[in-house]
C-alpha cells in the first residue's frame, strides 16, 4: 500500500470529472449527476478504504510505532533552505483522513441526489474532489509549506464551490469574501513560517515540534498561526465569511463549512502544540477567543431565520468550543470534538439540505413547520443530530463537549470565566437548536399551500448518508477513550446536561405553537454589527483608500510630475524655437556675432596666459 | 568560463530575421515570424543547455570592437543571464504566434521590428560591457516605440512621448555614470575600459562619486522595472500598446531592469546599496501595496493587469535588494514566473478583447459561460498570479519573502499584505469578466472559444507554470553554486 | 600707397561692407553682389600678402578664387531666379521656408 493513494484517488476523480466537463462543453453532450457523481464517490470510497487499511495497520501497533512517512520528491531546495514534498501519517492525521474520506464519501453520495437537476454536475463533483485532494494534502503534509499548499488549496476549492452558481454575482461575492478573509489569515501563516525558519532553520513539522524557542518567539509564532486559524476556522475576528459561505450548495456547506475545512485550524494548532505549550499567554488568548466566539455566534444564531445560517453560526460556535479546548491545553478533547462535530453537523446540514430540497429552495424556518410527517427519515436523523449537539447522553456530542467543559475548568490553563462562558454557550446552543428543530419539523405548518403539497421525502441516495451519519452521531462518542479521572467531572457533566435541557425546554415551549414570523432583533440578526462594520470599514474603506491613492498620489503627484517633465521639455523647446526664425541672414548674423565673441574669448585667454600658444 | 563562439549566433540570427522580413510576402509573414522565432528559441536552448546543466559554468565570447575606448563586444552567458535569455526566447516565440492587426497592417515593419527587438534584448542580456549594454538597452526603445505608435490604440501619442522621455532620462544618466566609472578606472590603471570585470575593481571604493554613479544606474533601472515613484509612464503605455508589445514590456523589458540591478548595480555598488538598503526595501514593499491599491480601483482590465505587474515586480525587487545569493536566485525565479504569468494573462485578455468591442470592466459579464475553456485557462493564470501554492509564482514569492524576512521583517510583512490585495483585485478581474449574467449583444458574431495555436500555447505555458510549481529545482539547482 | 597695412585696411573695410550687405540687405541680388564684394576683399588681402612675402602662391589663389567666384555667381543667380519664379519675390524676408 502506498500513502500516496489516499491523496491520488480524489485527484484522479477531479481530473476525470474535469475533463468530462470540458469535453461536454465541446460536444454539447450532457453528463448526468449519476455518472459524474459515482466516479467522484467511488474515488472517495477508494481513498477511504486505503485509510481504513492504515487504521487497521495502526491499531495493531504501539503508540510510538504509528508513523508512516513517504518522501515523494524534493520540492524547494535553495542553499540552506530545503522543503520536501512528503506525506506523513500519524494518529492525528489518520483521524482527520478518516473524517475527510469517510464523511466526504457520504456527502459525495448525497450530492448525487442533491445535484440531480443541476446543469453541470461534472464541474461540481470535480470541485468537490479537488477540495478533498487539497484537504488531504493539508492533513498529510509533513512540512509547513506543504500544509500551506493544502491550506490555500481548500480555500480555492471553497471559493469555487461557494460561487458555484456563478451567474449570481452575490454568490460569487460571498465566495470572494471567503477567499479574501482566508487570505488575511494566510498572511499570518506565511509570516509564522518566515519566523520559524529564521529561528528553527527548518519548516519540517517534526523539527518545529522538537524546537525550543524563547517564549517571545514562540508566542509570536503561536499567535500568527492562531491568526491563520481564525481565518480558516472562522473565529473572531475573521468569522464573518462563514455565514455568507452558505450561498454554496448545501452538501458543500456540510463538507467544507462544517465537517472538514473549518476544522483545519484545530488540526494545525494540535500539530504545533509543543510550540504553543511553550507560550502559555498564547494559549489563554486562544481560549478566550474560542469561548468568546462560541458565545457570540450562539447569540447571533438565536436570531437567525435562515436554516443554513443557523447551522453556520452553530458551526462557528462549535469551532469556538474546539479552540477553547486547544486553549486550555486539551488538544485531544478538541480533536475529539472535531470528529463528533463532523458527524452531527454534517448530518444536520444534509438534513437541512433535504428539507430545502423538498421545499424547493425555501430556507426560512418560519415558512416551514410540521415537516415530521412529510419527511420522516430526515426528521428522525435530524433529531439524532440535535441530541448530539445538545450533548445528551449517550450521543457523541455528550462525550466530546463535556470533556471540553470539564477541561475548561480543571485543566492547568482553565478558569471559571471560561467555564461559565462555555456553559452559557451550551445553554444558547440548546435553545437555538431546539428552536430550529421545533419550527421546522414539529410546530404547525406555515408553508404555502403549493410547496406543502410538493414536499416529499428525499430519495434513498440522499437518506442513506443521513442514516449513516445518524448512527455515527450516536456511537461516535465511544470511539474515544476518555480518561475521565476527575472527581468533580461527574457533577459538571450533570450540570451541563441540565443546562442543555433547560435551554431546550425553554425553546420548545416558546416555539411549539408558533404560527407567525418572529420579530427578531435586527442588530443581532445582522451579526451584532460586526459584519456591517467590516463592510463599512474594509469593504468601503479599501476601495476608498484605493480611490484616494489613485486620485491624490497617482494623479496629482505622479502623473502631474510626469506632465511637468514633458512640459519642461516642450517649454524649453519652444523657447529655443524662437531663435529659429528661418531667415538665412539672421542665422548668419548669429554666426558672426558668436564667432567674434569666441575669437575675442580665445584672444583674451592667450593674452592672459590661460592658453599658451607657441613657445 | 568557457570560451564559446555560439553566443554571436544568438545575435546574428534575429538580426538576419529582421533584415529578411522585408523580402517575405505579406501573407506568409506570420509563418515566417514563427519559423524564425522557433529556430531562435531552439538556438537559445542549444546554447543555454550546457550552462544550465553544468552548474556554475558559463559561456564567454569577446570580439574586438572599439578596443581603444574600452568598448568590446564581450558576451557572457552565465547562470544569471541564461534564464532571462531563455525567457525572452520563449516569450517572443509565443508572442509572434498571436494573431492580430499587426499581421494585417504594416506587416513587414512589424516582423522586422520584432526581430530587431529580440536582437537588442539578447544583446542587452548577454553583454558584459557596459557601453554595449547601454547601446542595446537603448536600442530596445526603437521597436517598442514604433510598435506602440503604429499598432497601438488611438490615444497613444502622449503616452509614447512620456515613455520615451522617462526611459531616456534615466538611461542617459546611466550613460554618464558609465563614462564616469570608466574614467575612474582610467585614473586608477591608465586604461579606458567599460568591461564589467574591470569596473568591478572599483566596487570596494566608497566615495561620493560612486554614490552618484549608483544613483544614475538606479534611476535608469528603477524606471524600467518600474519602482514606485517612477512608474508614471507604465499604465498609459501598457494600455495603449498592442498585445505583443504589452507582453514584451511586462514579461521581458521589465526584467531588463531587474537584470540590470542583479548584474550591474548589485556587484558594482555593494556599499551604496547596503547604506540605502532600508529605503530600497521600503520602496519595493511600498510598490507592492501601492500598485495593488491602484489595481483595486482600476476600471480598465488591462490597466488592472498593468498595475498587478508593478505589484509583482515589487516582490522581485524586494528579493534583489535583500542581497545575498539565495535572495538573488529567488528574485530570478520570481522574474521568470512573473514573465510566464503575465504572458498568459495579457495573451488571454487580448483574446477576450478580440471577442468584444467595449473594453471597460463594467461592460463585461458572464463570459465564462460563452468561452468556458478560455476562462478555465484564465482562471489558472489568475491563480498563478495570486501565487497560490502549487504554481511557479508561489515558489518565487515564497523564496523571496523568506529570504527578505531576516533582512527586514517590516518590509516583508508590508509586501505580504500585498498578497491579500492581490487576491482582491485578481478575483475582481476574473469575476467581472467571467461571472454574472451574460448579455449577448456585446459579443461579436464570430466569437468562438479558444482553439488552435492559442490553446496549445496557453496550455503549454500553464503546464509549465504548474510543473515548475512542484519541480523548481531546475531553476534553483543551477544557480545555487554561483 | 606702398604701405601693405593700408591695403589690408582697405581689404578689411571692403569685406565688412560685403558682410553687412549680406546680412542686412533684403534683395537677394544685392546679397549676391555683396558676396562678390567679400570675395574680392579676400582677393585683395591675398595679393597684399603675396607682395609682402614675395611669393606667387597668393596670386595663384586669387586666380582660383576668381574662377570659382564666377561659377558661383552664375549658380547663385540661377538659384535666385528660380526662387523668384516660384515665390514671386526676391526679398529675403519673405523667404522663410526653412522655418516651417
Amino acid at each position: 500500500m502506498n500513502l500516496l493513494l489516499i491523496v491520488l484517488f480524489p485527484f484522479f476523480g477531479f481530473m476525470i470529472n474535469g475533463f468530462m466537463q470540458l469535453r461536454s462543453l465541446k460536444t454539447g453532450h450532457k453528463i448526468s449527476s449519476k455518472q459524474s457523481g459515482s466516479i467522484a464517490t467511488f474515488a472517495m470510497v477508494l481513498s477511504f478504504i486505503t485509510a481504513i487499511y492504515y487504521f487497521i495497520q495502526f491499531s495493531g501497533q504501539q503508540e510510538d510505532g504509528r508513523l508512516i512517512e513517504q518522501n515523494l520528491f524534493s520540492w524547494i531546495k535553495l542553499g540552506a533552505f530545503h522543503v520536501d514534498f512528503s506525506l506523513r501519517l500519524d494518529s492525528l492525521s489518520l483521524l482527520f483522513t478518516m473524517i475527510i474520506t469517510g464523511v466526504g464519501s457520504l456527502i459525495h453520495l448525497y450530492s448525487i441526489g442533491y445535484m440531480k437537476e443541476d446543469e453541470t454536475p461534472a464541474k461540481y463533483f470535480s470541485y468537490l474532489n479537488l477540495f478533498c485532494f487539497m484537504m488531504l494534502n493539508l492533513v498529510l503534509g509533513a512540512t509547513m509549506p506543504h500544509i500551506f499548499l493544502g491550506w490555500e488549496g481548500v480555500g480555492l476549492a471553497s471559493y469555487l464551490l461557494i460561487g458555484y452558481w456563478n451567474q449570481d454575482t452575490a454568490k460569487v461575492g460571498a465566495g470572494q469574501k471567503a477567499f479574501v478573509m482566508n487570505r488575511i489569515g494566510d498572511l499570518g501563516f506565511l509570516i509564522a513560517m518566515f519566523i520559524a525558519y529564521k529561528y528553527v532553520g527548518s519548516l519540517d513539522l517534526v523539527d518545529l515540534q522538537k524546537a525550543t524557542l524563547s517564549p517571545k518567539i514562540a508566542s509570536v509564532v503561536g499567535l500568527l498561526v492562531f491568526f491563520a486559524c481564525t481565518g480558516k476556522s472562522a473565529q473572531i475576528p475573521l468569522f464573518t465569511w462563514l455565514p455568507d459561505a452558505m450561498a454554496g450548495p448545501t452538501p458543500v456547506s456540510a463538507l467544507i463549512h462544517a465537517a472538514t475545512m473549518v476544522t483545519s485550524g484545530i488540526y494545525l494548532l494540535t500539530r504545533i502544540s509543543p510550540l504553543l505549550l511553550q507560550a502559555p499567554d498564547v494559549l489563554s488568548v486562544i481560549a478566550m477567543v474560542g469561548v468568546t466566539t462560541a458565545f457570540v455566534s450562539a447569540v447571533i444564531a438565536c436570531a437567525q431565520k435562515d436554516i443554513k445560517k443557523i447551522l453556520a453560526y452553530s458551526t462557528v460556535s462549535q469551532l469556538g468550543f474546539m479552540f477553547l479546548a486547544c486553549g486550555v491545553g486539551a488538544f485531544d478533547a478538541g480533536v475529539f470534538h472535531v470528529m463528533t462535530h463532523a458527524f452531527f453537523k454534517a448530518l444536520m446540514f444534509l438534513g437541512a439540505g433535504s428539507v430545502i430540497h423538498a421545499l424547493h429552495e425555501e430556507q426560512n424556518i418560519f415558512k416551514m413547520g410540521g415537516l415530521s410527517r412529510k419527511l420522516p427519515i430526515t426528521t428522525f436523523t435530524f433529531v439524532m443530530g440535535w441530541a448530539a449537539i445538545l450533548g445528551l447522553p449517550p450521543f457523541s456530542g455528550f462525550f466530546s463537549k463535556d470533556e471540553i467543559i470539564i477541561q475548561s475548568l480543571h485543566s492547568q490553563y482553565g478558569n471559571q470565566i471560561l467555564f461559565i462562558m462555555a456553559l452559557a454557550s451550551a445553554l444558547l446552543t440548546a435553545f437555538y437548536m431546539t428552536r430550529l428543530l421545533v419550527l421546522v419539523f414539529f410546530s404547525p405548518s406555515r408553508m404555502e399551500k403549493e410547496t406543502e403539497e410538493h414536499a416529499h421525502e428525499s430519495p434513498l441516495v440522499m437518506t442513506l448518508p443521513l442514516i449513516a451519519l445518524a448512527i455515527l452521531s450516536l456511537v461516535g462518542g465511544f470511539m474515544h477513550h476518555s480518561e475521565g479521572g476527575h472527581e468533580e467531572g461527574q457533577s459538571i457533566m450533570i450540570a451541563s446536561v441540565v443546562v442543555a435541557l433547560i435551554g431546550a425546554a425553554f425553546a420548545f415551549f416558546r416555539y411549539r405553537k408558533f404560527d407567525k414570523e418572529e420579530m427578531t432583533n435586527q442588530f443581532v440578526e445582522k451579526g451584532l454589527g460586526i459584519d456591517v462594520f467590516y463592510n463599512k470599514f474594509f469593504g468601503n474603506g479599501v476601495p476608498l483608500l484605493a480611490k484616494g491613492l489613485s486620485k491624490w498620489i497617482e494623479e496629482y503627484f505622479i502623473q502631474n510630475s510626469m506632465k511637468f517633465c514633458t512640459w519642461m521639455v516642450e517649454f524649453s523647446g519652444s523657447v529655443l524655437k524662437s531663435f529659429q526664425v528661418g531667415s538665412m541672414q539672421v542665422y548668419l548674423l548669429m554666426m558672426v556675432v558668436f564667432g567674434l565673441a569666441f575669437m575675442i574669448w580665445i584672444l583674451e585667454s592667450v593674452m592672459q596666459g590661460v592658453i599658451f600658444y607657441g613657445k | 568560463m568557457e570560451n564559446s563562439q555560439q553566443l554571436t549566433a544568438l545575435l546574428i540570427w534575429p538580426m538576419l530575421g529582421s533584415i529578411l522580413a522585408w523580402f517575405i510576402p505579406k501573407a506568409s509573414q506570420r509563418i515566417y515570424s514563427l519559423f524564425i522565432s522557433i529556430v531562435q528559441f531552439a538556438l537559445v536552448i542549444y546554447v543555454a543547455y550546457p550552462v544550465i546543466t553544468q552548474t556554475g559554468q558559463g559561456l564567454e565570447q569577446t570580439l574586438p570592437w572599439l578596443s581603444d575606448l574600452g568598448i568590446q563586444l564581450s558576451l557572457k552567458l552565465d547562470s544569471t543571464s541564461v534564464w532571462f535569455v531563455l525567457l525572452s526566447g520563449f516569450v517572443s516565440f509565443v508572442v509572434l504566434g498571436m494573431k492580430g492587426q499587426w499581421y494585417r497592417r504594416n506587416t513587414r515593419l512589424f516582423s522586422s521590428m520584432a526581430f530587431f527587438l529580440i536582437f537588442s534584448i539578447n544583446a542587452a542580456f548577454l553583454s558584459s560591457n557596459l557601453i554595449v549594454f547601454y547601446l542595446s538597452y537603448e536600442a530596445v526603445f526603437i521597436p517598442m516605440i514604433l510598435m506602440v505608435g503604429i499598432w497601438g490604440s488611438s490615444t497613444k501619442a502622449n503616452s509614447v512621448f512620456r515613455f520615451f522621455l522617462m526611459s531616456f532620462f534615466g538611461s542617459i544618466l546611466m550613460l554618464v555614470s558609465i563614462f564616469y566609472l570608466s574614467y575612474l578606472y582610467f585614473l586608477k590603471t591608465g586604461i579606458f575600459s567599460a568591461n564589467l570585470n574591470d569596473l568591478l575593481k572599483l566596487s570596494n571604493e566608497n566615495s561620493p562619486a560612486m554614490l552618484w554613479c549608483f544613483a544614475g544606474f538606479f534611476l535608469a533601472f528603477a524606471i524600467k522595472v518600474p519602482l514606485f515613484p517612477f512608474h508614471g509612464w507604465l499604465k498609459e503605455v501598457y494600455v495603449n500598446a498592442p498585445a505583443p508589445a504589452t507582453i514584451w514590456m511586462s514579461a521581458i523589458l521589465s526584467k531588463l531592469g531587474v537584470y540590470g540591478f542583479i548584474r550591474f548595480v548589485g556587484p558594482l555598488f555593494p556599499e551604496a546599496i547596503l547604506s540605502a538598503q532600508g529605503i530600497l526595501l521600503a520602496l519595493a514593499a511600498f510598490s507592492v501595496i501601492y500598485a495593488a491599491f491602484l489595481a483595486i480601483q482600476a476600471k480598465d482590465p488591462k490597466a488592472l493587469l498593468s498595475y498587478s505587474s508593478i505589484s509583482h515586480l515589487g516582490f522581485v525587487m524586494l528579493g534583489v535588494f535583500s542581497m545575498g545569493a539565495s535572495a538573488k536566485t529567488s528574485a530570478i525565479v520570481l522574474s521568470v514566473s512573473h514573465g510566464l504569468t503575465s504572458l498568459v494573462l495579457f495573451y488571454l485578455y487580448d483574446l477576450i478583447v478580440k471577442r468584444k468591442e467595449d473594453v471597460s470592466l463594467e461592460a463585461y459579464s458572464g463570459l465564462a459561460k460563452k468561452f468556458p475553456i478560455l476562462f478555465v485557462c484564465l482562471f489558472i493564470g489568475v491563480l498563478a498570479s495570486v501565487s497560490l501554492p502549487g504554481t511557479f509564482n508561489f515558489v518565487g514569492e515564497f523564496l523571496v519573502l523568506i529570504h527578505a524576512y531576516p533582512v527586514s521583517a517590516l518590509c516583508t510583512i508590508l509586501a505580504g499584505i500585498g498578497v491579500i490585495f492581490g487576491a482582491v483585485y485578481m478575483l475582481k478581474f476574473y469575476q467581472k469578466l467571467g461571472f454574472g449574467v451574460s448579455s449577448d449583444a456585446q459579443v461579436a458574431e464570430v466569437a468562438e472559444d479558444i482553439s488552435g495555436f492559442d490553446l496549445i500555447v496557453i496550455v503549454l505555458i500553464l503546464a509549465l507554470i504548474i510543473y515548475f510549481g512542484f519541480q523548481p529545482s531546475l531553476f534553483l539547482g543551477g544557480m545555487t553554486n554561483v | 600707397m606702398n604701405e601693405p597695412w593700408m591695403m589690408l585696411i582697405v581689404a578689411c573695410t571692403v569685406f565688412l561692407i560685403g558682410l553687412m550687405g549680406v546680412i542686412f540687405r533684403k534683395n537677394l541680388l544685392i546679397v549676391l553682389m555683396s558676396v562678390e564684394l567679400m570675395l574680392n576683399a579676400v582677393n585683395l588681402s591675398f595679393v597684399t600678402f603675396s607682395k609682402l612675402h614675395n611669393s606667387l602662391e597668393g596670386h595663384i589663389s586669387v586666380l582660383f578664387v576668381m574662377t570659382v567666384a564666377a561659377a558661383e555667381s552664375a549658380v547663385g543667380l540661377g538659384l535666385v531666379i528660380a526662387l523668384f519664379r516660384t515665390l514671386k519675390t526676391a526679398d529675403s524676408d519673405q523667404i522663410q521656408i526653412l522655418r516651417d
